[in-house]
């Protein structure tokens, strides 16, 4: 989770500690703001942990990102379909 | 619109002649445009030039104060009323798509450079059809969609219009919404929080998205010369092509719903540059100056000369 929350803070240069927000808190103000940032966010999100979020899942679902705990979640079962992805360190 | 949404106030009138106008476009027209002939349509349509003189007046106006279009002055108020005559087709056009049987009505002429759309798919990370506010691109998307080229368009959120009285804020403008969503089909607008996602993840799957470079919405901008005069172009279009690497196809729509041509031309060569400002430096010009020669060969299609 941590480890999330750090992606998100360097990818959106946010002017805040990390700790100092609850993440959600943060990603509805970057949202707001306007949703390139939330792009800037999944893809910082896939080259961190050498994953590729699939299409459908991004098209319908928005609510993945609200939670960490469900975004963590996601992104174990997606390195854990593709093992090797992580250790590459970049999108398959 | 004055007063607060669903509370009249005092000085709004019952029903304006913006009100009328829009209850015959929305019911007899939209009716009409399904059992009567195109033809009939279409002449009914040409009334529209009666109401349409200001806008004439206002688009020489912009074409005068454009030269770098290259419009011969002698020609201007020709063409301006020529694409006030486009506009008005396009508007019933729309009636026409409108209506579920819209596929057996529209008659594609010619596709041109089906190749350059292939080329740019070959990639299989999708691609962006890049266009400007011509009065044919929504029927030739629409046809494209029916024949195997499903398209997500990326539009502005709707206006909520400004001309309603009392009857037509409460009747017309919504009929007016869920028609505008009907028309347009598939799409996500720009201010759905998860806008960019949807795009990333439909470019991913190797689809084609659409969007109006010639629009001026979005958070983010830049500002550079167009049409001789400064414009703000929205720069989430260079983030997306940026993170997914889609291809860029500038795409031509041209006519009308009873005949048009789409015409797409050769992928557009992407500037690689290490960040996001040098990115969009390094390609803003070259999508402009291609937009911006689509207007010029074809100044009575383009629906915007009054926005600038």
């Amino acid at each position: 989770m941590a480890r999330i929350r750090k992606v998100f803070v360097e990818s959106l240069h946010l002017n805040v500690r990390d700790e100092e927000l609850p993440y959600e808190q943060m990603l509805e103000g970057a949202v707001i703001l306007d949703s390139i940032a939330v792009l800037e966010f999944v893809t910082a999100v896939e080259k961190e942990f050498g994953i590729t979020m699939e299409p459908k899942f991004l098209e319908v679902e928005f609510d993945f990102l609200r939670d960490l705990s469900v975004l963590g979640s996601y992104i174990e079962r997606r390195i854990e379909t593709h093992p090797s992805a992580e250790s590459r360190g970049a999108p398959e | 619109m004055s007063g607060v949404p669903g509370i009249p106030s005092a000085a709004e009138p019952l029903l304006t002649v913006d009100d009328l106008l829009w209850f015959l476009y929305l019911y007899p027209l939209r009716v009409l445009s399904a059992i009567g002939p195109r033809s009939l349509l279409y002449s009914i349509g040409r009334l529209s030039r009666f109401r349409a003189r200001k806008r004439v007046d206002m688009a020489v106006r912009r074409m005068l104060n454009a030269p770098c279009a290259g419009i011969p002055r002698d020609q201007i108020p020709q063409i301006a009323g020529q694409m006030l005559a486009n506009s008005a087709v396009r508007m019933l056009d729309d009636l026409i798509i409108s209506w579920p049987s819209f596929p057996r009505k529209l008659h594609c002429s010619e596709i041109q450079g089906l190749e350059h759309l292939e080329r740019g798919r070959s990639a299989g990370k999708g691609v962006i059809l890049l266009t400007v506010h011509f009065c044919a691109t929504r029927v030739a998307k629409r046809h494209l969609a029916t024949i195997g080229y499903p398209i997500l368009t990326v539009r502005d959120q709707f206006s909520r219009g400004d001309w309603w009285g009392q009857l037509g804020r409460r009747v017309l403008a919504p009929r007016r919404l869920n028609f505008l969503r009907a028309i347009i089909g598939e799409s996500v607008c720009t201010r759905e929080r998860g806008c960019a996602l949807k795009i990333l993840g439909r470019l991913r799957s190797g689809g084609l998205v659409n969007t109006h470079f010639d629009g001026e919405s979005g958070t983010r901008t830049t500002p550079w010369p167009f049409l001789g005069a400064p414009r703000h172009f929205s720069t989430g279009i260079f983030d997306l092509i940026r993170l997914s690497g889609c291809a860029v196809v500038p795409m031509l729509c041209l006519g009308r719903s009873s005949a048009f041509r789409i015409i797409f031309c050769p992928v557009l060569d992407i500037v690689q540059a290490p960040g996001r400002d040098e990115f969009i430096q390094a390609n803003l010009p070259a999508f402009v100056e291609t937009i911006e020669q689509q207007i010029v060969d074809h100044p009575e299609e383009w629906e915007q000369w009054m926005s600038i």
